[in-house]
């Protein structure tokens, strides 16, 4: 989850978060040596007495024009590497769907037989001593870690949207359309998302929780909640 | 890349407000690095030809090429060992469930040895 004040991308749970956050990486850097450039070609001009003698300009408008393709050249490339790793067929191991309401999520797990589940906020009144306050759910999204997992996710009344920021994943839920994300927990763990989709009263408080497990506990949970 | 380091005071430092040289891996030597290039091709340029402006142009294109080519170099290496990381893991995760069994690769080796002979 993410910290009070925090304004940097929460730890990757996810190969496809790994990406983006190195490539996030690598965009500020470019950034950096951009707003360098910038900033000493502002000084020299602040320090520069004005002048309407240019008649041509041949070398800094070729510099001007290779320069800025040179960079973006540097940030699509990696970008696009991306964009088409996360649209790779990776057959999942496992198919869920995330139905968003006002103001819950349900999740049908029709791998299985009968295993559906609606997932409600905690309230604040209700909360164990040292639980996440607006992120806890009564029933979370259980998912075998190392395994890709297929998401469908639609919506019954109005939009909302299903995001998991550590794995990477955010995917707009419409009512009469079914959109389908995937993403691998690289490690065992919880992680926390909120709805991203302005949705009505309640839209703050319908968080997401997927707790990803080794396979062996995936299949007790599945098993108890089945029967 | 962390988030905790933002509500610590003293455990992340952003650079122009933004780059967490601390945290990002890489960007604390490549600035290092560009900063010492810059300083020594400004400075060269400078007593080489005396001129002061274009010996500020040059230490100023210098900190940008080697802060990028650093940048480059140690994330192209970081990448490559990450890979390496991977490969050894499942590597591990493999030899640990197939061993003894008829996917073992390594008696299969043993297995064509003796075949040979």
């Amino acid at each position: 989850m993410a910290n009070h004040s925090q304004l940097g991308f929460q730890d990757a749970s996810s190969p496809i978060m790994e990406e983006l956050v190195e490539f996030h990486d690598h965009a500020l850097m470019v950034a950096l040596a951009i707003c360098s450039l910038v900033l000493y070609l502002l000084t020299l001009m602040l320090t520069e007495k004005l002048s309407s003698s240019t008649v041509d300009a041949q070398e800094i408008e070729l510099v001007w024009t290779i320069l800025p393709a040179i960079v973006l050249i540097m940030l699509a490339l990696p970008s696009l590497q991306i964009l088409y790793m996360m649209d790779e067929i990776n057959e999942p191991s496992l198919t869920m769907k995330a139905i968003g309401h006002q103001w819950y999520w349900s999740y049908e797990y029709t791998d299985f037989k009968d295993l559906t589940f609606d997932s409600y906020m905690t309230p604040t009144a209700d909360l164990p001593l040292g639980h996440l306050r607006l992120l806890e759910v009564d029933h979370r999204v259980v998912v075998p870690m190392e395994s890709p997992v297929r998401v469908i996710v639609t919506a019954d009344d109005v939009l909302h949207s299903w995001a998991v920021p550590s794995l990477g994943v955010k995917t707009d839920a419409i009512p009469g359309r079914l959109n389908q994300t995937s993403f691998t927990a690289s490690r065992p763990g919880i992680f926390y998302g909120q709805c991203s989709e302005i949705c009505g009263a309640n839209h703050s408080f319908m968080p997401i929780v997927v707790e990803s497990v080794p396979l062996a506990n995936f299949e007790s949970w599945s098993s108890l909640l089945s029967s | 890349m962390a988030g905790e380091g933002d509500s610590e005071p003293g455990k992340s430092f952003k650079l122009l407000g933004f780059l967490d040289v601390k945290n990002v891996p890489c960007a604390r030597e490549s600035v290092l690095y560009g900063s010492l290039g810059s300083l020594v091709m400004g400075l060269g340029h400078f007593l080489a030809t005396s001129r002061v402006r274009r010996s500020c142009d040059v230490a100023v294109g210098g900190f940008i090429c080697t802060m990028l080519g650093y940048w480059f170099y140690c994330r192209y290496n970081l990448a490559q060992q990450r890979i390496r990381q991977r490969m050894l893991k499942e590597g591990m995760k493999n030899r640990i469930l197939f061993e003894g069994s008829y996917l073992d690769p390594e008696k299969e080796q043993t297995g064509s040895e003796r075949s040979d002979s």
